[in-house]
């Protein structure tokens, strides 16, 4: 609760403003591997204060991670000097109001106590079970700290914590993928992973290319994903919705995807890693995105549901600043399980088609339309007569999401936990829960390079 | 901070690294965004603390804190030092040698970004903003941004270095919409505008408002305009789409580090081996690629990198070929060539990483008119709009916000919804005109990831607009 604290002592410091202060600290500790040797081993330490004072409805913003008595009345001074230069925003909601945020399960000892000893033992033992093949990836655990306090009278505080162990096994010429996440380091067994992508890598040796063209396709979870939280920036974004970009923008209650296909956010499920409260102190909510197939809704912030009026109030998706240009985003996505039990199931479901393990380096060609394009990778498969067959080479894809997600013959029964976060910025773990789905339509525009090295 | 710097580089040695580098790294950032008539973020940050690497026994480890106190200093390198002997190296890890450096540089500027009022900065972005409306355009959106870094390095070696670089940026975007069509015209580039090192004349040499109207009515013509068709045709490509076709297609793929592996999991590799030096065929004759820290205005422009290797220019790709790579101290030494000067770290929290500088397409000959003049039937293709290659840095797919038709050396009418996709040596052999000196233009981008944790990275790139032959376009979902 130290984080609280300063929180408090930084908004005594504005004592005479309208203010609001928000603490995000990080304990953190990523043990990154190639060839099966640790090389970029990261220990980080920070605690950051973001002060925004509105005089006159003008807003300013200051950060620090600077946190003596000395340096917050130096933060008040620069945060008053930006709001004074501003120009009073007819938008601005205000500060959020005092609120009680979810209790959620976020946090836990075991995991938030493990040192760079400890981080680079789980990277270790991810690094023996990869057997013949070079492991490439990290482990990694950390505490986040978020505490926010403001002259509304907001005071909450939440300590999360965090565990990956992503794990790519290669050598030349072949490749495979797996990755683990939770909130607590107990629900991992780094080895499984490895084993994982070891195996899968054994298989894609000899990979061949195929004619590009619209194929029937099985989507491990990884690639569903990533597809979704591409598609969300935009689509399932408030700002994007009012701005237009959403492809849900003057579609909702319209079905326009599959009615197997339900997807929400939800912050609160403690399957996933669980969030109390926004960027702007607001307690989350969860969210109906899609409902058997009709579109439901987007994700709000106290400034974009301010644009939008009609009675929208915020969600509880305020993005950490480094995102605000996307505006409310969708940390927790959750998409709803079917009734496959396995992912030879969903090929057979396909017949004839494409097994796709996971994807790289997605980009969004038409957001409106949720045009996404990208690369499949580490473990693309030809699927014939229902059955995973030969290994291709990586494919380019350029799909409009919700053609892909239009007709969606099947889907996993226990969704995955998927990490989202390329630990950029401040650390804010965040994944999605997804299952592997089938869809009748993923349409391949180029071949790529070959699986491995 | 030099002698917290000293201090925690007293401390790994004494833990028994038997190299050490600490960094210590003040910044400051202001960040002015307006949309749509209004002030939509002023915000103004800044972030200091030191960073320790180490190596011992020949493993690394890295560890950085916010305190720049003796504490702070001490407790990094100490936690750096433990965490490579948690996770020992099998082989071992050498440098390549430089000569201790001692030195200070600092970017040269007229008018510090700083010193400007944020008032004035306001006003520009309004005015450019007022500038872009039309019926149609749902938002406009304006921003300027600066920052100032300072920072110290000192190593086990001798090094002794302080810098400070202020670097300075903006652009203006317009998003038409109507009915289902929604399309976006940015200047100069749709990533965050385009930043330089220097002050803020740098800014005011982009001219936001005087492009504000063009791009306006640019972003409601594409309402309107004809899709771009699919088919192979000849493309001639602007100096902006060039410097990302640069970035992806020849900066990544030259990282040594990626040649090796080590972002196997994330970034990717690259399609190019070590042995590959001096003999593979990048591209056609007229492709000269350089990187060059020592760039005026750069985003990769410094004294010395983050090994306390000195800034110089050096070619990468020449007549076609492949001649150098970004290197490293260490990639360096495993090649057996070069002696590093691409390590860059982000901030105080991060390792050093391989990054591109200041990596630029060298100019030939030629204005724009000249090289669309030699085109019967192709297309003139605009500012970029998305991208992705594949992790060898092979397979690409870019798509621009706006393209001409070309019709008998003339521009014709525009195109909307433009994405062409290739193989990086298969494209760039088909390269046959670059344009000249007048037309090269050097752009810098602030958002190139790499790393796990992430780290972006602020890089610029100089191109000339360039013709390439049978290039496939149009490419549909």
């Amino acid at each position: 609760m130290k984080t609280l604290e300063l929180a408090e002592r930084a908004l005594k410091a504005a004592e005479g403003d309208e203010a609001e202060v928000l603490v995000h600290a990080e304990h953190s500790g990523v043990a990154r591997f190639a060839s099966s040797e640790v090389h970029q081993p990261t220990l980080i330490d920070n605690t950051g204060v973001r002060l925004r004072i509105v005089r006159d409805g003008k807003v300013g913003s200051a950060y620090t991670n600077r946190i003596g008595d000395e340096a917050l009345a130096e933060l008040v001074r620069r945060a008053g000097e930006v709001a004074d230069s501003a120009r009073p925003d007819p938008h601005f909601p205000g500060l959020a109001p005092p609120a009680n945020p979810p209790a959620v399960n976020g946090y836990d000892e075991e995991t938030a106590v493990l040192g760079a000893d400890d981080q680079a033992r789980l990277a270790a033992a991810a690094i023996e079970a990869a057997g013949e093949f070079g492991l490439y990836g990290y482990f990694t655990s950390g505490v986040t700290e978020l505490a926010i306090a403001s002259t509304t009278g907001v005071r909450h505080h939440q300590a999360m914590t965090d565990a990956v162990c992503l794990c790519l096994a290669a050598v030349e010429g072949k490749s495979g993928w797996s990755v683990r996440t939770s909130s607590r380091v107990g629900d991992l067994t780094p080895a499984e992973p490895a084993e994982e992508a070891a195996a899968k890598a054994a298989r894609t040796g000899g990979a061949q290319e195929i004619e590009p063209g619209p194929y029937r396709a099985v989507l491990e979870p990884y690639a569903v994903a990533d597809l979704l939280t591409w598609f969300a920036y935009d689509s399932f974004s408030g700002l994007g919705f009012i701005e237009e970009r959403s492809f849900l923008a003057g579609r909702l209650g319209e079905k326009a995807l599959d009615e197997k296909v339900s997807i929400s956010d939800d912050a609160l499920d403690e399957r996933g890693l669980p969030k109390a409260f926004d960027f702007d102190g607001v307690p989350k909510q969860r969210v109906q995105l899609v409902e058997d197939g009709v579109l439901k809704g987007v994700v709000w912030d106290r400034e974009s549901a301010a644009r939008a009026g009609e009675g929208v109030e915020s969600t509880g998706h305020a993005p950490p600043d480094a995102w605000k240009y996307l505006g409310p985003q969708p940390f927790a996505l959750s998409m709803d399980g079917g009734e496959a039990g396995s992912y030879d199931e969903l090929a057979e479901l396909v017949g004839d088609g494409i097994y796709v393990t996971r994807l790289h380096y997605l980009s969004i060609v038409q957001p409106r339309e949720g045009v996404l394009t990208g690369m499949t990778k580490d473990g693309t498969f030809r699927i014939r007569d229902g059955k995973v067959a030969e290994p291709l080479v990586n494919l380019r894809f350029t799909v409009a999401l919700p053609d892909v997600l239009a007709d969606v013959p099947g889907l996993t029964r226990d969704p995955m936990l998927v990490n989202q976060n390329e630990l950029y910025d401040d650390r804010y773990p965040f994944a999605a829960r997804v299952p592997g789905i089938t869809t009748a339509k993923f349409n391949i525009t180029g071949t790529g390079s070959g699986p491995g090295l | 901070m030099k002698a917290l710097c000293e201090k925690a580089v007293e401390t790994a040695l004494a833990a028994g690294a038997s190299y050490a580098d600490a960094r210590a790294v003040f910044t400051r950032r202001q960040h002015v965004l307006t949309k749509n008539g209004q002030v939509d973020d002023l915000s103004d940050s800044e972030s200091e603390g030191i960073g320790v690497r180490v190596l011992v026994d020949g493993a690394w480890g890295f560890a950085g804190d916010r305190r720049l106190d003796e504490a702070g200093a001490r407790d990094a390198a100490s936690r750096a030092c433990a965490f490579a002997l948690a996770a020992p190296s099998r082989n071992g890890r050498q440098l390549a040698p430089v000569e201790p450096q001692q030195g200070r540089y600092e970017t040269q500027l007229e008018r510090d970004p700083f010193d400007v009022p944020l008032s004035e900065k306001i006003d520009l972005c309004l005015r450019a903003e007022e500038g872009m409306r039309q019926p149609q355009i749902k938002v406009t959106q304006a921003m300027v941004r600066a920052q100032r870094e300072e920072k110290v390095l000192v190593s086990s070696e001798g090094s002794s270095i302080e810098q400070v670089l202020v670097e300075c940026g903006g652009g203006i975007d317009a998003s038409a919409a109507a009915g289902d069509q929604l399309q976006i015209r940015s200047y100069p580039s749709q990533h965050s505008g385009a930043s330089g090192q220097g002050g803020w004349e740098y800014v005011e040499s982009l001219g936001l408002d005087r492009e504000a109207e063009r791009v306006g009515e640019q972003a409601v013509a594409l309402l309107t305009a004809n899709e771009c068709p699919a088919g192979n045709r000849t493309v001639v490509i602007d100096s902006e789409q060039m410097a990302l076709q640069v970035h992806e297609s020849v900066g990544h793929p030259t990282e040594l580090d990626r040649v090796y592996g080590t972002e196997a999991a994330y970034a990717g590799t690259s399609f190019l081996k070590a042995g590959d030096l001096g003999s593979l065929r990048y591209g056609s004759d007229l492709m000269n690629i350089t990187a060059d820290s020592t760039t005026p205005g750069g985003l990769g422009t410094f004294g010395f990198d983050d090994e306390a290797v000195p800034a110089r220019r050096e070619a990468i790709v020449e007549g076609g070929v492949l001649s150098g790579f970004l290197t490293s101290r260490e990639t360096a030494a495993k090649l057996g060539a070069g002696q590093g000067g691409s390590m860059r770290a982000e901030g105080w929290s991060r390792m050093p990483l391989v990054r591109m500088t200041n990596l630029h397409l060298e100019p030939h000959e030629g204005t724009l008119d000249d090289l669309l003049g030699d085109v019967d039937d192709g297309l003139y293709l605009e500012t970029n709009k998305s991208w992705s290659i594949d992790d060898k840095r092979l397979n690409f797919q870019f798509g621009t916000q706006i393209a001409w038709e070309i019709k008998k050396g003339k521009v014709g009418r525009m195109l909307r919804d433009v994405t062409y996709t290739g193989n990086t040596p298969v494209f760039w052999g088909s390269m046959d005109a670059v344009g000249g000196q007048e037309t090269w233009v050097l752009y810098g981008l602030t958002n190139c990831g790499k790393g796990q944790p992430g780290q972006s990275a602020h890089v610029s790139h100089g191109a000339a607009p360039a013709r390439f032959r049978d290039v496939q376009v149009g490419v549909k979902s």
